[in-house]
């Protein structure tokens, strides 16, 4: 059986790279790197997921993981299809100037 | 084991913060890769060899591969390294706080419920980990991808399906979003 005493840090780190995610997405201003914070966010939730599912005995927690990695895969390959649609038409990569979908 | 545990999740915190704070999208590029290869090896320390499996080949293999392809493709200019203005402080302090909460409460046992309504307990009450629908370690005694399996296909069809139609539904919206319009 794992150690019990190592599941908080488990969970710290899960909380870490969440709110490190989110920090980026907050102060980063080039798409690419927030959604690279977006892909931190849904590993954090990982993260939280199978530990919770090892500590307790259940496979649940593995089972959304892979819902997670699943959701996260389509989700980069719509939003890289948008830079590469926002980088075509001639706009600077920048989240500040690209504050609304009209052109 | 433990050491092991503490050098994986030491790995994963640094170069989660490489990606944030790199002056270079390629070098964010490059830390997320470790964060992600890193998560890997905490998953199969976790008994999730599936997930090990599945993390590597597609977020270190197939996601990774192509943020690097789309970084280089693009080329964007060479960033300045984020300021330590007002909304970074913000940000730094809201790191600390989260992290530090949510390790204070798991420290305290109280994330979640031991003795809840819907925990049945199998185990015994020196050791309340051992609380929950399924055995002690029944779960990580059998084959993690056959007992996956029989999980993900039976009690867990209709989202499992759902999924495939995503995934459909995202790669429809890609090849519409590249395309070339020509009128």
């Amino acid at each position: 059986m794992l150690n019990p005493n190592l599941f908080p840090y488990l969970l710290g780190l899960s909380a870490f790279l969440f709110s490190v995610g989110a920090m980026g997405v907050l102060i980063r201003r080039n798409p690419i790197v927030v959604f690279m914070c977006i892909e931190l966010m849904l590993n954090a939730a990982n993260v939280a997921l199978v530990a919770y599912g090892r500590f307790l005995n259940s496979q649940e927690g593995q089972i959304f993981a892979l819902m997670v990695i699943v959701v996260a895969a389509a989700e980069v390959v719509v939003g890289l299809a948008l830079i590469t649609q926002i980088f075509r038409l001639g706009r600077e990569l920048d989240v500040d100037d690209l504050s609304e979908m009209k052109e | 084991m433990t050491v092991l545990f503490a050098v994986v999740i030491a790995l994963a915190a640094v170069s989660s913060l490489g990606v944030v704070l790199s002056r270079q999208t390629i070098y964010s590029a490059l830390s997320l890769v470790l964060t992600v290869s890193m998560l890997a090896v905490l998953f199969l320390l976790l008994n999730a060899q599936f997930l090990f499996a599945v993390q590597l080949i597609i977020y270190a293999g197939a996601v990774m591969v192509l943020f690097v392809f789309i970084v280089a493709l693009l080329s964007p200019d060479a960033e300045d390294r984020p300021t330590l203005d007002l909304r970074a402080i913000i940000g730094i302090l809201g790191v600390i706080l989260v992290t530090g909460l949510v390790f204070i409460a798991a420290r305290n046992g109280i994330t979640y419920n031991t003795n809840g309504f819907h925990a049945i307990q199998v185990g015994s009450a020196s050791n309340p980990y051992h609380t929950f629908s399924f055995p002690p370690d029944a779960v990580n005694n059998a084959g993690n991808v056959q007992t996956l399996a029989s999980q993900l296909f039976t009690n867990y069809l209709l989202p499992f399906e759902i999924t495939s139609m995503l995934l459909l539904v995202a790669a429809i919206g890609a090849v519409y979003l590249t395309r070339r319009s020509s009128q």
